[in-house]
């Protein structure tokens, strides 16, 4: 490509040094905001930190991304000629009503979006009026201009909230949203419908020829049903946690009685009935499908952290692009070689305890990034890639998939999410990882699923798991192994946020309260009776101190349920009163 | 050249949406203004199922949250009320002192106008009204109105954030460059004051510095 002869030659190298480091930030600007697993690290570096640690390729347009994942630099590998244009499809893949012949679901791509930037070189250079000198500082400013919009657009489209909800792990599996970069849309791409509109970008005048990016998008997606499939179906567990059977931490699904479904999109705990006192034979049961309320409301644990910006330390690159030292024009090579790397699926991963979990839950609050859940346990990959290594110009990447599983910790705020770094290196969240790979996002801890196994060892218990603290799990598992009275009724947690890590606690507390497994292996709703015959019984192989004790105790653990029982049931009313509002 | 003005559609708000609408218009406005080294945020809006991008600079965040509290108290007193803030932008230019005028001029070069239309919902009728039966039915039907106006006020707040996509996108010309070491270029928001006067002698004070400076081409 001729650049004009009347530049002086650092603004020949600048100019097509602006254009060709704007393909990939626009490149990453579109796919870091559609698939989570090209999101980019260091994008919440502490403002203590300051701009040192930016990298110089991150620089460019003054616009800090984080580092890019070298998915996308192997994306824009094959890009090297810069009058190739760049499109960027976004493909949603989605369940049809069809079946085939086996009963096996089908499935559609449909592109949802269209993004194209290109450059666009006229055959007849028009006549430079403005100064030569300025005149790349103008061009930055404006390409500057240019992807602020089309990041701030790329945030206002349908698809930024279908990523989101996909990559929130409540989706079915058989959602799925990937991408596809290519420089020929007419011959390989998915067809584009005429139900899509288009939005043009104005263009950037870089001399010779001018910067071009438009969008064309779905505006309507609600044909894909996806907000039904987002809802999972109802599903009573009868055995909770702590039942003598079972391992505390777990719970199992219930068969059985259908029960109101819990809508994904909630607030505060709608839909769940109070605690009730169980008869003396009974145990209490626990409802819904195990959705959790959010751990924290949205202004405390919400995607808009304050990001921590570089600040002016590097002032003398806020005006000029990061140029190259060389600043010599790169040589445009005619052929490309597309590296595909598409990986068929990720390593099996583990889901994570709720320990664990709050690890991660607090290590969101010291580092908060745009990072998603850690990946559920994985099953085989659907699609395998489709032969495209012999095609050039193409490369199809597989996206994050929705997660299989509907998540144990339901967040309708699908920005929580986790931190990237060394944490994640563990062995259960390797699949996040494989940048190219399909990794799954979102854990599982509830049995309601829609499409997997409703049984999982692995699953953790529901109620102490989304925003208990860890002191809280250590006590009601040092509880378990002490196994003390005393210590109960003065130590019952208080301030709880999550009305199931109550319950959670509360049934921990009835089945670890010695002194009434001592007496009998009923629950408390029978320690009541039992309370009375140790009042009234006087003889006994106990000592009178140790009744004393005990009848005591009970009572105390009495009034201490009876207070508790009367705050879950306000709690639970004010909630149900507050989310019929809406 | 003159300064560039746009007039964004007008949005009919309740009061306790305000906040959270004039944010997101701000804030969107600013971010495509912060032309220095940023790292954007993105927020969710809890009100709507919308995010915009903030440019991350903590001054810009605490000056709109200022104007906003004080907007809000202003409307407060002025309930059911049309209003206009202005966010305009400008370039601080040191002047030759002398008798009449100040060292140093702004000269505004692009004003955005929200128009915001604040309404307080109608309270609901004593029970002592004879139409018992249409208060038993009001609740339901309140309800539809909320959500539907609440749709319509989301699209509507969509519309303004493309219109600003498309107003900044197709003029660039008169941005001013950025200077060294700034962020983000200096605005002020105003809005009608207590004392209607003096907002009319801003606006008349804003005309007379942005007019006629073709110093503003670059």
């Amino acid at each position: 490509m001729d650049f004009p002869e009347n530049l002086p030659s650092p603004d020949i190298g600048r100019l097509e040094q602006i254009v060709s480091h704007f393909f990939p930030k626009a490149l990453h600007i579109v796919l870091d905001s559609r698939i989570p697993s090209l999101q980019s690290r260091g994008r919440t570096r502490d403002r203590s930190s300051g701009g040192l640690n930016v990298k110089k390729s991150d620089k460019w347009f003054n616009l800090i991304m984080g580092d890019r994942p070298a998915a996308l630099d192997k994306l824009h590998s094959w890009h090297r000629n810069i009058l190739d244009s760049m499109i960027i499809d976004i493909i949603l893949i989605h369940p049809t009503d069809d079946d085939d012949d086996h009963g096996n679901v089908r499935s559609a791509e449909t592109v949802i979006e269209r993004w194209v930037v290109q450059y666009e070189n006229p055959l007849i250079m028009s006549p430079q009026t403005s100064d030569p000198s300025t005149r790349y500082q103008k061009v930055y400013k404006k390409a500057i201009i240019l992807l602020r919009s089309l990041y701030a657009q790329t945030r206002l489209l349908p698809a930024y909230r279908v990523s989101r909800q996909l990559s929130s792990s409540l989706a079915s599996s058989r959602y799925e949203m990937v991408y596809k970069v290519s420089s020929f849309s007419d011959v390989f791409s998915p067809p584009v419908t005429e139900t899509m509109k288009e939005f043009r970008f104005s263009p950037v005048e870089v001399p010779p020829g001018r910067l071009c990016a438009s969008v064309t998008y779905r505006s309507d997606l609600s044909d894909f049903n996806l907000g039904a499939h987002i809802t999972l179906p109802p599903r009573i567990i009868t055995d909770y946690v702590g039942s003598p059977a079972t391992d505390p931490m777990r719970f199992f699904p219930s068969p059985g009685q259908s029960f109101e479904a819990t809508s994904f999109h909630f607030q505060g705990r709608a839909g769940r009935p109070p605690l009730t006192t169980s008869s003396a034979s009974e145990r209490p049961h626990s409802w819904t499908s195990g959705f959790h309320r959010p751990p924290t409301p949205n202004q405390s644990f919400s995607p808009d952290f304050h990001w921590s910006r570089t600040d002016g330390g590097d002032s003398h690159h806020q005006l000029s692009p990061p140029f190259s030292p060389s600043g010599s024009p790169s040589t445009p090579r005619g052929s490309y070689s597309p590296r595909i790397n598409v990986r068929p699926g990720t390593a099996p991963v583990t889901i994570p305890s709720s320990a664990t979990f709050n690890r991660y839950v607090s290590s969101n609050f010291s580092e908060p990034s745009r990072n998603p859940l850690p990946p559920f346990s994985p099953k085989s990959t659907r699609r395998s890639p489709s032969s495209q290594d012999s095609l050039p110009g193409i490369a199809l990447y597989k996206s994050s998939r929705s997660g299989e599983s509907p998540s144990g910790l339901i967040n309708h705020y699908p920005g929580h999410k986790l931190t990237k770094d060394s944490k994640y290196d563990s062995g259960r969240f390797s699949g996040l990882l494989s940048s190219s790979g399909s990794p799954r996002f979102g854990f599982s801890r509830s049995p309601s699923r829609l499409s997997s196994d409703l049984e999982d060892p692995d699953c953790s218990c529901p109620f102490d798991f989304d925003d208990v603290d860890e002191s809280v799990l250590q006590y009601s598992q040092s509880l378990d192994r002490r196994k003390t009275s005393s210590s109960i009724s003065q130590s019952l947690p208080i301030g709880r946020k999550s009305q199931d890590a109550a319950v959670g606690v509360l049934v921990q507390m009835l089945k670890t309260a010695p002194p009434l497994r001592q007496d009998s292996s009923t629950y408390m709703a029978s320690s009541m009776s039992g309370v009375q015959r140790e009042g009234s019984s006087v003889s006994g192989a106990e000592s009178e101190f140790s009744m004393a004790r005990s009848t005591s105790d009970a009572l105390e653990e009495l009034r201490n349920y009876k207070q508790l029982k009367d705050l879950l049931l306000s709690k639970s009313k004010s909630v149900g009163g507050a989310t019929r509002v809406h | 050249m003159n300064c560039e003005v746009c007039n964004l559609k007008e949005l009919e708000v309740e009061s306790f949406e305000i906040r959270e609408v004039l944010r997101c218009i701000l804030h969107t406005i600013v971010f495509h203004r912060a032309l220095g080294l940023i790292r954007p945020k993105d927020i969710d809006l809890e009100l709507f199922d919308i995010t915009y991008v903030q440019c991350g600079e903590i001054e810009v965040e605490k000056k709109i949250d200022d104007k906003i509290e004080q907007f809000v108290t202003w409307i407060g007193k002025h309930p059911n009320k049309k209003s206009q803030i202005c966010l305009t932008f400008y370039e601080v230019k040191t002047k030759q002192p002398s008798w009449f005028t100040n060292k140093i001029e702004r000269l505004y070069w692009e004003q955005w106008n929200i128009n915001l239309s604040a309404f307080q919902p109608p309270t609901k009728p004593p029970v002592g009204k004879s139409h018992h039966s249409k208060l038993v039915m009001d609740p339901g039907e309140e309800s539809e109105d909320i959500s539907s106006r609440r749709t319509l006020l989301e699209q509507s707040l969509q519309e303004v954030l493309f219109q600003i996509i498309k107003f900044v996108n197709e003029k660039k010309d008169h941005v001013p460059p950025i200077n060294d070491g700034v962020i983000y270029c200096p605005f002020e928001i105003t809005f009608p004051s207590s004392s209607d006067s003096t907002f009319g002698m801003d606006m008349l004070k804003r005309m007379l510095h942005s007019g006629g400076h073709p110093s503003m081409l670059s």
